[in-house]
């Protein structure tokens, strides 16, 4: 049988591959446990400890390795990719709901939009901070010209999930809204939104992510004051030790437990989109 | 059936989907608290129809009146014009109570919640789905979805609603039954219901009135034993489905067919020259008999149909044209036939519609 020799290696190339995914990640776990602060970023580990972890909240004795200077970047980071997940999120569902009515030049604006994540983003990032300095004349700050570097990055992503969502959307229960007196905006509110929720969702999920680590549209649209990721890349141009990697095991876990959110809310939501499917079928 | 003020006028409505014309300049008067079937096959404009009615799509001519009022350019949640889709189109995050309230608590009028509560729970019960009324539309059979479609549209006490192939999604079973349901509940209210269906047989057992389209034109509207009997033109007897229909020519006073030269008395005009007689009305005689009633039309036997009240008979004519003849069990015994043997089929030519394209008669 073919399967007798094809599935055994399929099965290991699937494990190096994910070994490979999560390699990284757990060489940087590891090593966040690393003794401090004499230990450095590289094996073999001298003794387990905690110390970076707590090196990484101040509850260290002073010492030469100074702390990580993340906290206002990693507020500033949450802050941005929290504004840039709401706009974007609104502007792909606004979006994707227009493109339901096949409008004239339809499929051009289709490709303006998609172009936003095409585009590379040291390019978008510099014809921003170059728009603000020379031609509009403003000053570059991680909330206005990155905010809308990001934006125009993360709105195709939204965009496109909420126009698959929208595409399999049976219109008929608006229209069942609408015959029963209830205006168009009351409607989208009572039925269509709770009923693409679950898109919805997942278009607030990539927004934020690609907002949250995004470098190079950053890099040069933020200005002064730093993002998340460019405070870390500040400190790899000193020096490097495992509070880095302390640090990136919590942002991990971090994006886990807001994964798992995402995971309960979609639950709850797939059970209505299975309703929704039913009563398709029988149409 | 009480007939009154027409409740609903549309006047020269024309609607194109591109190249495609799928009303073309209708005419229609609804009469208030009466049944109308709109019977059409599919790609007659039935639905789109429906929808230009509803006000989910706007004609490219032609005018709309509901209870006096012109609703040509009002948006769909301001006509006030129920609608009951084929696939039911239930709200699937509400349940059964919520989905009737539905109307009543997002509408534009503020409606009290013992007010809501009240009327749900009559409409729920007018339907029969008293007890369901916490469940959610995936915990329903269709049928009883179905119901709550209806519930839903009616407790907001529409003057006219429109179904959209309400049986359609429904077993044959659950279709005879809902047939009953909707007229009984139809005549406890004061309401017109339009209901649009592809299949004769449920347009003509329950419209008051029935509408025939083709081809995006109204092609006739009567009771259902008018166009029964007298089918304006040879589509709508096609439809029926009821008569066999012969090419042939007429000449003046006779028609020349397959069954010979028969004389005609009168015909109705039509886009071409058709004969035809009802399955019901056509007879089956030996192959040699004499005194037939009227024209002879030679065919040979292929097979029989029993449907319970009656036989249904397939012939099949020299040029391999299928004849039915439909014989009720209540007049006798069917005789016997031999498949493949010759038999003669003949009428009594009174009974015969001629449809012709000279209209001078």
């Amino acid at each position: 049988m073919e399967s007798k020799v094809l599935k055994p290696i399929l099965a290991v190339y699937v494990g190096l591959f994910i070994l490979f995914l999560y390699g990284p990640f757990i060489v940087l776990g590891i090593l966040s446990f690393q003794q401090g602060p004499e230990g450095g970023p590289q094996f073999p580990i001298i003794s387990w400890s905690t110390y970076w972890y707590q090196h990484l909240f101040g509850l260290t004795p002073p010492s030469r390795i100074a702390p990580l200077p993340v906290g206002e970047a990693l507020i500033r980071s949450l802050v941005l990719a929290f504004m840039t997940m709401v706009t974007a999120t609104v502007l792909g569902v606004m979006a994707a709901q227009a493109f339901r009515k096949r409008f004239r030049g339809a499929g051009i604006v289709f490709y303006l939009i998609v172009l936003g994540m095409m585009v590379p983003g040291v390019l978008t990032g510099l014809g921003t901070s170059l728009l603000a300095n020379n031609v509009v004349g403003i000053e570059r700050h991680w909330w206005s010209t990155a905010f809308l570097a990001h934006v125009v990055y993360t709105f195709p992503f939204a965009f496109l999930v909420m126009l698959a969502i929208l595409n399999r959307f049976d219109g008929s229960v608006e229209e069942a809204s609408w015959s029963l007196g209830v205006s168009p905006i009351t409607t989208f509110r009572k039925v269509t939104f709770p009923l693409i929720f679950p898109g919805v969702l997942s278009a607030m999920l990539f927004a934020f992510t690609l907002s949250f680590d995004e470098f190079p549209r950053t890099l040069f649209a933020s200005g002064r004051d730093q993002t998340l990721p460019l405070a870390i890349y500040g400190t790899f141009s000193v020096e490097i030790h495992p509070n880095i990697f302390a640090f990136g095991v919590m942002t991990t876990l971090f994006s886990f437990a807001l994964l798992s959110v995402y995971g309960i809310l979609m639950a709850l939501s797939v059970r209505r989109a299975k309703k929704m499917a039913m009563q398709e079928d029988i149409a | 059936m009480t007939q009154s003020e027409p409740i609903f006028r549309m006047e020269g409505v024309t609607h194109r989907y591109g190249d495609l014309t799928a009303l073309d300049d209708i005419d229609f008067v609804a009469e208030d608290n009466s049944y109308i079937a709109l019977l059409g096959p599919s790609g007659s404009g039935k639905t789109c129809l429906l929808r230009v009615i509803a006000g989910f799509e706007k004609p490219d001519k032609g005018r709309i009146w509901f209870q006096g009022r012109d609703i040509t350019d009002l948006p769909a949640h301001e006509r006030g014009i129920g609608f009951v889709f084929q696939n039911f189109a239930l709200f699937p995050h509400l349940t059964i109570f919520e989905n009737v309230a539905f109307g009543l608590r997002n509408g534009a009028v503020k409606v009290s919640e013992t007010d809501i509560a009240d009327r749900v729970t009559d409409a729920i019960d007018m339907v029969g789905l008293t007890g369901l009324e916490d469940r959610s539309p995936d915990q329903i059979s269709g049928g009883q979805k179905q119901r709550v479609a209806l519930a839903r549209s009616l407790v907001l006490q529409p003057k006219l609603v429109l179904l959209d192939e309400p049986l359609g999604a429904l077993d044959a079973n659950l279709r005879e039954r809902m047939q009953i349901e909707l007229r009984a509940i139809r005549e406890r209210l004061d309401v017109t219901f339009l209901h649009v269906t592809g299949s004769e047989t449920e347009a003509l057992a329950m419209g008051d009135k029935v509408a025939v389209l083709d081809q995006g034109q109204i092609v006739q509207y009567g009771t259902p034993d008018a166009i029964y009997d007298s089918p304006a033109i040879s589509d709508v007897a096609l439809f029926l489905n009821r008569f066999n229909l012969f090419n042939g020519e007429l000449q003046g006073d006779t028609f020349v067919g397959p069954f010979g030269t028969v004389p005609v008395t009168a015909a109705q005009p039509n886009k071409s020259d058709v004969y035809a007689i009802r399955y019901d009305r056509t007879r089956i005689f030996s192959a040699d008999a004499v005194d037939l009633p009227g024209p002879a039309l030679p065919v040979r036997y292929l097979a029989s149909e029993y449907l319970g009240s009656s036989i249904v008979f397939l012939f099949e004519t020299k040029d391999r044209k299928t004849v039915e003849v439909d014989h009720h069990l209540s007049l006798g015994e069917p005789r016997d036939l031999t498949v493949g043997e010759n038999y003669t089929l003949s009428w009594d030519p009174a009974q015969a519609i001629v449809f012709g394209k000279e209209t001078a008669r």
